[in-house]
């Protein structure tokens, strides 16, 4: 905690952007932090699994979705990042069923803003990019349109596989809490780059993105990654 | 201080401003048509005295949607059974038969409301007695929005 208390004022002084909420939750989520052993700074490839995909099973059953990422600090503070994911949306609304489906894949870069001089502590607070990608297939059945006059009529079922694209501002936080293990959190601003994809059903759910009928949308992650220590220097 | 508390009431304002959707019952994709009548090659508005209307359905019982009332026009539903539609119209008690064809598509009003018909008019509107003497498409597409002083056809007289 003394270190978190000496990074915060260091932090404070150099980047004024690094909000005092944010310090709050990060020191929220260090009730174990591992403080530094030596001054040598592990390197090696982080895995990680979004473990707020399971909450969000909670909140809404009809949606079901695994997300993993790889990332490598391959400069001082620069993380290259992969993610990959599957998402899925299976829902009875009153006059259709929908149904959607697909992987998508992340691509791009965080970089470390919390200065900290002892090179072998791994927190993080970090800002980037991601440019990502979606191939799914979303489907309406059922679809029912109430006619009072000529009765009601039901169009054929529509199928359509289609690509999504966006990309994402990305801020979050990563504590080492265990050696070579992290837990972290991030928030991610999306700008959907192709919203007309489908012209008769707007996609209640790009997988990776959210639904397709906002341009722009939110989202959250929280993740517990683990570092295989390939290389100290 | 005066920060965290603005922050506060912007939490408190962006959380209260949760749009509801709210569904319009009516899922009819509707047709208006104005009554017209040419004086020296200038069409203007006219009123019929009694406008009686019903749509010619298959297997249906014949159900009046106009019943002999004063009219300027008329609004009608279209079938989505058939890629046409036609009504027997009184006019001031003369007899006649309006079919208007199109193409039809579905399309989704949205995901909470669900999909509605979207009718594309074509040219070949036909009536069979001469009441109606010609008619002007103003707008081809008829979907299921309201839109006040929407016009699709006018019909001449």
């Amino acid at each position: 905690m003394r270190w978190l208390m000496q990074n915060m004022k260091k932090t404070k002084n150099i980047s004024g952007s690094v909000s005092k909420a944010a310090l709050l939750l990060l020191a929220l989520a260090l009730f174990g932090t591992v403080s530094a052993q030596d001054t040598l700074r592990t390197f090696g490839p982080r895995f990680g699994i979004d473990l707020a995909r399971f909450l969000y099973l909670l909140a809404d059953p009809s949606q079901k979705g695994a997300e993993i990422s790889a990332d490598f600090e391959i400069y001082r503070n620069i993380y290259p990042v992969f993610e990959l994911g599957y998402n899925s949306i299976s829902d009875s609304q009153d006059l259709f069923d929908y149904s959607s489906a697909g992987s998508y894949g992340r691509v791009g870069i965080d970089y470390n803003i919390l200065p900290v001089k002892d090179r072998s502590v791994h927190h993080a607070i970090t800002l980037g990019f991601r440019y990502g990608m979606s191939i799914f297939t979303h489907q309406i059945e059922n679809v029912l349109i109430p006619g009072e006059y000529w009765g009601d009529y039901m169009p054929e079922a529509h199928e359509n596989k289609l690509t999504g694209n966006w990309i994402e501002l990305v801020g979050g936080l990563k504590t080492e809490v265990l050696p070579n293990f992290f837990l972290g959190w991030s928030v991610r601003y999306k700008v959907l780059l192709n919203p007309e994809m489908d012209p008769l059903m707007i996609p209640e759910l790009i997988p990776g993105y959210g639904s397709g009928g906002e341009d722009r949308a939110f989202g959250f992650t929280y993740s517990i990654h683990y570092m295989i220590p390939l290389v100290k220097k | 201080m005066k920060f965290r508390i603005l922050l506060f009431f912007i939490l408190i304002l962006a959380t209260a401003c949760i749009d509801v959707e709210i569904c319009d019952e009516d899922y009819d994709s509707e047709l208006v048509a104005r009554f017209k009548t040419e004086k020296d090659g200038i069409l203007s508005d006219t009123t019929v005295s009694a406008l009686s209307l019903y749509g010619i359905r298959e297997g249906l019982s014949d159900s009046l949607l106009y019943d002999s009332i004063p009219a300027s026009g008329f609004v009608v539903p279209l079938d989505p059974h058939h890629d046409f539609s036609s009504f027997a119209l009184q006019i001031n008690g003369q007899s006649d038969t309006l079919t208007i064809s199109y193409q039809h598509e579905t399309y989704m009003i949205s995901y909470t409301c669900g999909f509605a018909s979207l009718f594309t008019i074509e040219d070949n509107i036909e009536s069979n007695s001469g009441v109606i003497k010609s008619d002007t498409i103003i707008n081809e597409m008829v979907d299921a929005e309201y839109e006040e002083n929407e016009e699709h056809i006018w019909l001449s007289l």
